[in-house]
């Protein structure tokens, strides 16, 4: 037989096997991913036991699949169940998952220090003195449950839906929660998204109707990053792999990011601009590109909406492109590099090579921003507006190597049961008319605009989230949570303690992220996967052939898990169906009987999954089988340029296209195996819904924005009271040189490290051994000038509100002018109250009037408990909480918080001590009015009487009619 | 701009498949050992006396001056896979990793076909062709040709099969695809850096009896392969004891009862081996000459030691 024969036998022999879901190469010779446990064995591993050694003692394991909850990459974790004990042994990477593919970051495997923390919480428990008073006692689920749903039927059943309110952090899971509020028929979903991203969405909503960048990084020429994403970034570790192998292949990467952070030594070109110039860099380099005729005129031609802006503008509706690009050039010509040179403090050299070094890029531009700069400075959506200029001008959209909406590179399935009603009632404290388009809920200011719409808030869930913690201003926070007038029942929903919980009502124990059911699905790459989160106790005990329908019933104590918690609270709100609310979580099998968790997550699987019931039943299992056996699933990949893709036929029926190229059909909309959501385009004044545009004669579904192009010009921001910033342009911050007084220097307070989960990570021994601490980042010539002699040194950094007390760590890392300290440290636990302690300090809280001042007491150290590394704890120090001096800042236009701060840095005063805070809340509502004053409000500057334009992303979107203000507050009625 | 012909694809699935036969024998061997032909599968014990006792599958015992796992052989080894981009595995000079990897940097090199990848497809091809020249080909055939003459069966037949693949990779694999080996076009490719560095054998005579031992037992230095079972068998030739332990102590031993005919026998080992790297001189080139003319050289001075050593045991008696 000849070689080549010899190698198709071969070849088809793997295909074969692999086709059956089986391993063919067992070894070294793969290569790829070597180290992983063949899946047709995942059933039973045997390894030896490493504590054993020099005993050869084997461990039998089942490797059972979940998600890891511990940022918002969701990548897959493999937990390996010891056969003998039913217990989790320690996590690895799931090399079936197609976002993360078997690699993790340091969070992942960390998740089993959450899970046996002695300290986590086990059992429900409810207040026993005054809220914040840290006295509580035990109660069962059933008397919790009552009590709420009690509660919160009372508020649907007296019309008080804006009463119930659910506030989350970190989501982990695509729509059940949504779908639930929607089922209460709730306006009541508060996001953590305005202390996070939406300065970054907001900048990408306006150009594509879709609100997030997902980067095909892998296959790009430059990748361009505003951020730490090697270590930190959003969607971490998927992302690092992927920037990481499109360097392999060549790709040239530019960041900008004033610290010199792993990412930046990574780069070809490191920037670290004066923070908030970001965009005056981007026009630059775009302009540049205009001059130089350096961009894909055709694709501009085709996909801006170049038109509306000739015409709205500059009053020539019948402008040539010609005369268009005229324009453009002329609209940025100010933009030179020695401008851009001026305000980032980056030489003109260095500009024009990066500007040279993205002409390259053709279509493969891959740009990412999310936090970072994004959320750090007044008017920081134009980074993301500015940088998407850059993509839109080299055509790298949806492109091999380009930069895709986030919208087709996920895949959200359709639940079953899905609610069709919305709820009717605006929720005036989560999307106030000083903020009508606000990405997201006004989250952080909610203790202002409760004061100041004097609301009430009968029940208030936080989960997986520490608002105390996070947001700025916390005591304001705990002023709020501790006013019975604004709260009536605080339920904190999470596994672990945190400084939000010590004021709640309830704390209810809610599972990691491997004692818990979600579906994923984000944008990591060209393509679209959902991941499967299990509690995989649950998951072991079924393959030993018993049934479990309770995942308390192997989950620790009486820790939960929130599906089945929500559709056990769900009944208790509506027991005999009356309110119209049970038949969403019914059974699908057994009307008037409670859905399982099973049946909701099967039914998905099997009917809104394209491709997995064909997967699964190629190795002879149903597709709720092989989602606990695999844990993911790929359902499509190299999705590619959906805005060029024909609109079918089956979609044009009673066409009309209009002036402009939109085209509008009266076929009703096809069915979907994906969830509803995105944006709402309005129908024609016939009714027909639109469907795509034409373009050089061709009707294809271009893009989710109201002109179905990419806005370049933004009628919506114009429209909305804000024409100066309809195009992508540069604000300068509220950090801007000038607006500082002299003594004044800015802090980057937004950086994280790459092993802490914001809040969420006091109880992971490994990730607090490796980094506890957040020392102020100081360049030496500041430190000389501020008489900081060295590394540790106290400093005081003074905010507008207040002050807190650091040490310095005196470091060329960092931009000379500017300090920085980390997210994530400075955890606590008011003297007396229960709470992590490995990572949190005990501390004081002192309160007058106004005044607050937190004092650290003790730091963390060694102690006694069920786990003997605890009293291995070496290290004391957890950081200082500098978030609490920090006052709310609300972008008048995207409604993010800006988070950079003005401060005055200078050494330590007698009498401060490590770790102090000290704030006056009546100076932070004074900031907070400060910032109101900047705001264009809906009753002023609507274009249509309305709240906020209809078409804009919103989760748990209200039914039409409670968009219209009030009749006599519309500007524009 | 890229005028030259395609190569031939490599037969990266075949070669992918035969690298198993290097590990330790699993389930998995037996639908690979029907997909190849093979007659059966080793057993773990076939595999342990031929892989663990006898002819060790590692670059750095064939290429490392010490003529054992690890050291700078093997880091040069790893260092290639990270040039490349990749984490090396634990064992990167092992045979099965080598193929692997050399498999992968095929299917790469044979993959997008387009106009815009094909640079970066000649750059991996190169790699590829780097690869075989430099840590698989200068080691690989003396060691297949002995598994043919010492392992059993089907261990034989995966040698000749795995033999006459690479022999087909190293007649396509062009000299100006051996980008690292620092010659320029037009230039004679230059002997491959593990053997340029290459120590020779040292003389006994000048460098004592245990330098000399170590040496004999590390191939690119004595040029030869010398197993457990050719110490064995010199020693049933020679009627000495065999001592049991390591082939260095048994070796140490054999010379110390009758010197004159060890180094006879071991001299005709060495002189027996490099006629067959020089077969391998048509086809292999330099690599070959260069074990050839050791093999040669450490068999010319252990004739030379062998008269010596029985002139003194005459003069003794």
């Amino acid at each position: 037989m000849s070689t080549d024969d010899l190698n198709k036998r071969v070849s088809a022999a793997r295909s074969e096997v692999e086709a059956r879901g089986e391993t063919f190469y067992p070894g070294a010779s793969r290569v790829h991913l070597a180290a992983f446990p063949p899946k047709e064995r995942w059933n039973d591993w045997v390894e030896l036991d490493s504590k054993s050694w020099p005993e050869r003692v084997e461990k039998r394991y089942m490797l059972v699949p979940t998600t890891c909850f511990n940022c918002e990459s969701a990548c897959g974790l493999l937990a390996y169940v010891d056969r003998d004990t039913l217990q989790v042994r320690k996590f690895e990477g799931n090399p079936e998952h197609p976002g993360s593919r078997g690699r993790n970051c340091a969070k992942g495997p960390a998740t089993l220090n959450q899970i046996t923390d002695p300290d986590r919480i086990l059992y429900p428990l409810r207040r026993a003195g005054a809220r914040g008073e840290g006295k509580w006692e035990r109660v069962s689920w059933d008397e919790a449950l009552d009590d709420i749903a009690g509660r919160i039927r009372a508020c649907l059943q007296e019309e008080r839906h804006d009463q119930v309110m659910y506030h989350v952090g970190r989501p982990g899971e695509a729509g059940f929660t949504t779908r639930m509020l929607s089922a209460w028929g709730v306006d009541g979903h508060n996001s953590h998204t305005n202390v996070c991203s939406s300065g970054a969405r907001a900048g990408y909503h306006w150009w594509m109707g879709m609100d997030r960048p997902s980067p095909d990084h892998a296959n790009a020429k430059v990748i361009v990053l505003v951020s730490s994403h090697l270590e930190t970034g959003h969607y971490f570790n998927p992302h690092a792999q992927r920037i990481i192998e499109g360097k392999k292949k060549g790709a040239k990467l530019v960041v900008l990011d004033t610290r010199l952070s792993n990412t930046a030594t990574h780069a070809d070109h490191w920037l670290s601009p004066y923070p908030g110039s970001e965009p005056a860099i981007f026009l630059a380099v775009a302009s540049w590109l205009i001059r130089e005729r350096r961009y894909d005129r055709d694709f501009v031609r085709r996909w801006w909406n170049w038109h509306e802006f000739m015409a709205e503008v500059h009053g020539e509706a019948d402008a040539s492109f010609e005369r268009f690009e005229a324009v453009l050039a002329e609209t940025y010509d100010g933009y030179t590099f020695e401008y851009a040179a001026s305000e980032s403090g980056i030489d003109e050299a260095t500009l024009r090579a990066v500007a040279e070094t993205i002409s390259t890029a053709g279509t493969r531009l891959a740009t990412h921003n999310w936090r970072s700069a994004g959320s750090g400075n007044l008017g920081g959506w134009q980074v993301a507006r500015t940088l998407t200029l850059l993509n839109a001008l080299l055509g790298a959209l949806a492109t091999e190597g380009g930069t895709f909406p986030n919208s087709w590179n996920k895949f959200s399935p359709r639940p079953p049961r899905l609610p069709h009603q919305h709820p009717r009632k605006w929720n005036d404290v989560l999307w106030p008319r000083e903020y009508p388009l606000g990405l997201m809920e006004m989250s952080f200011l909610m203790p202002h605009l409760m004061k100041d719409q004097d609301a009430f808030v009968d029940v208030y869930f936080t989960r997986v989230y520490n608002p105390v913690w996070t947001n700025p201003d916390g005591f304001s926070w705990i002023e709020m949570l501790t006013d019975e007038r604004r709260i009536g029942q605080h339920i904190a929903m999470t596994p672990t303690w945190n400084e939000t919980a010590y004021f709640a009502d309830y704390v209810l124990p809610m599972g990691h992220g491997s004692e818990r059911h979600d579906i994923t699905t984000y944008e990591q790459y060209d393509g679209q996967w959902i991941g499967f989160r299990q509690p995989v106790l649950r998951a072991a005990r079924e393959r030993l052939g018993e049934k479990v329908v309770d995942t308390r019933d192997v989950n620790p104590g009486e820790v939960w898990e929130e599906n089945e918690f929500w559709i056990e609270l769900t009944w208790r709100i509506d027991p005999d169906g009356s309110l119209g609310i049970r038949e969403h979580f019914e059974s699908l099998d057994r009307p008037g009987e409670k859905m399982t968790v099973d049946e909701y997550y099967g039914w998905m699987f099997e009917n809104s999954v394209p491709g997995l019931p064909e997967a699964a039943a190629a190795e002879g299992i149903g597709p709720l089988e092989y989602m606990r056996r695999y844990g993911a699933f790929e359902v499509t990949s190299k999705v590619g340029k959906v805005y060029e893709q024909a609109v079918p036929d089956g979609e044009l029926e009673d066409v009309r296209v209009d002036e402009t190229g939109r085209v509008y059909s009266r076929a009703p909309v096809p069915p979907s195996p994906k969830a509803p959501g995105g944006t709402k385009i309005a129908p024609d004044d016939e009714g027909r819904r639109r469907v795509g545009v034409r373009v050089d004669g061709e009707i294809v579904k271009g893009w989710p924005t109201p002109t179905g192009k990419l806005e370049f010009w933004s009628r919506t921001l114009r429209d909305w009271g804000w024409p100066e910033l309809a195009i992508p342009t540069y604000v300068k911050s509220h950090i801007h040189p000038d607006n500082l007084e002299p003594d004044q220097i800015p802090l980057i307070s937004t950086f994280r490290v790459p092993v802490q989960i914001h809040t969420r990570s006091a109880n992971a021994k490994w990730l607090d051994e490796i980094a506890h601490t957040n020392p102020l980042w100081i360049h030496p010539s500041d430190a000389g000038r501020l008489g900081v002699e060295k590394t540790g040194d106290l400093v005081r950094v003074e905010t507008e509100i207040g002050h807190y007390v650091l040490k310095a760590w005196v470091t060329e890392g960092i931009r000379p002018g500017v300090v920085a300290c980390s997210h994530h440290m400075g955890r606590w636990k008011p003297i007396g109250h229960e709470g992590q302690r490995i990572g949190m300090m005990t501390v004081a809280l002192a309160n007058q009037g106004s005044g607050w001042g937190l004092t650290r007491v003790a730091g963390t150290g060694p102690f006694e408990s069920s786990d003997p590394d605890t009293m291995r704890v070496w290290w004391t120090d957890v950081g200082v909480h500098q978030n609490l001096t920090f006052p709310v800042h609300p972008d008048p236009v995207s409604g993010m918080h800006c988070w950079h701060q003005a401060v005055r840095v200078r050494r330590a005063e007698p009498g401060d001590a490590y770790g102090d805070v000290s704030v006056d809340t009546s100076k932070s509502r004074a900031v907070y009015e400060e910032w109101l004053e900047m705001t264009r409000p809906a009753h002023l500057h609507s274009p249509d009487g309305t709240r906020r334009p209809f078409w804009m992303l919103r989760p748990v979107r209200p039914e039409r009619k409670a968009y219209d203000l009030p009749q006599a507050e519309g500007a524009g009625v | 701009m890229f005028d030259r012909p395609e190569p031939r694809p490599t037969p990266a699935e075949l070669i992918r498949g035969l690298a198993v036969f290097a590990e330790p024998p699993t389930d998995e061997h037996s639908r690979i050992a029907e997909a190849l032909g093979l007659e059966s599968v080793p057993s773990s014990s076939e595999y342990s006396d031929l892989f663990l006792f006898q002819l060790y599958p590692y670059a750095s015992v064939h290429l490392g001056p010490e003529g054992m796992m690890g050291g700078e052989a093997r880091e040069r080894v790893a260092g290639f896979w990270k040039a490349l981009g990749y984490q090396p595995p634990a064992e990167p000079d092992h045979l099965a990793a080598l193929l692997g990897l050399y498999a992968t940097l095929a299917e790469a090199a044979d993959g997008d076909r387009s106009e815009e990848a094909e640079a970066q497809r000649r750059l991996i091809r190169e790699s590829r062709a780097a690869l075989l020249y430099e840590h698989v080909s200068p080691w690989v055939f003396a060691l297949l040709h002995r598994v043919g003459e010492l392992a059993p069966r089907v261990y034989a037949e995966w040698a000749k099969l795995l033999e006459g693949v690479l022999k087909e990779e190293v007649s396509t694999a062009r000299p100006n695809d051996r980008a690292d080996t620092g010659a320029g076009a037009g230039q004679a490719v230059a002997l491959p850096l593990h053997l340029r560095v290459a120590p020779e054998l040292p003389d006994p005579r000048e460098r004592g009896a245990a330098d000399f031992v170590a040496g004999l037992l590390a191939p690119v230095r004595s040029g030869f392969l010398l197993t457990r079972a050719d110490v064995a068998r010199i020693a049933s030739v020679c009627d000495v004891g065999l001592r049991a332990g390591e082939r260095r102590y048994a070796l140490e031993h054999l010379l110390a009862q009758d010197p004159p005919a060890v180094l006879r026998a071991l001299a005709a080992e060495a002189l027996r081996q490099s006629a067959l790297h020089e077969e391998r001189r048509e086809w292999l080139g330099e690599t070959a000459s260069f074990f050839a003319k050791r093999a040669g050289h450490t068999a010319s001075l252990l004739e030379e030691l062998a008269v010596e050593e029985a002139a003194k045991e005459e003069m003794a008696t």
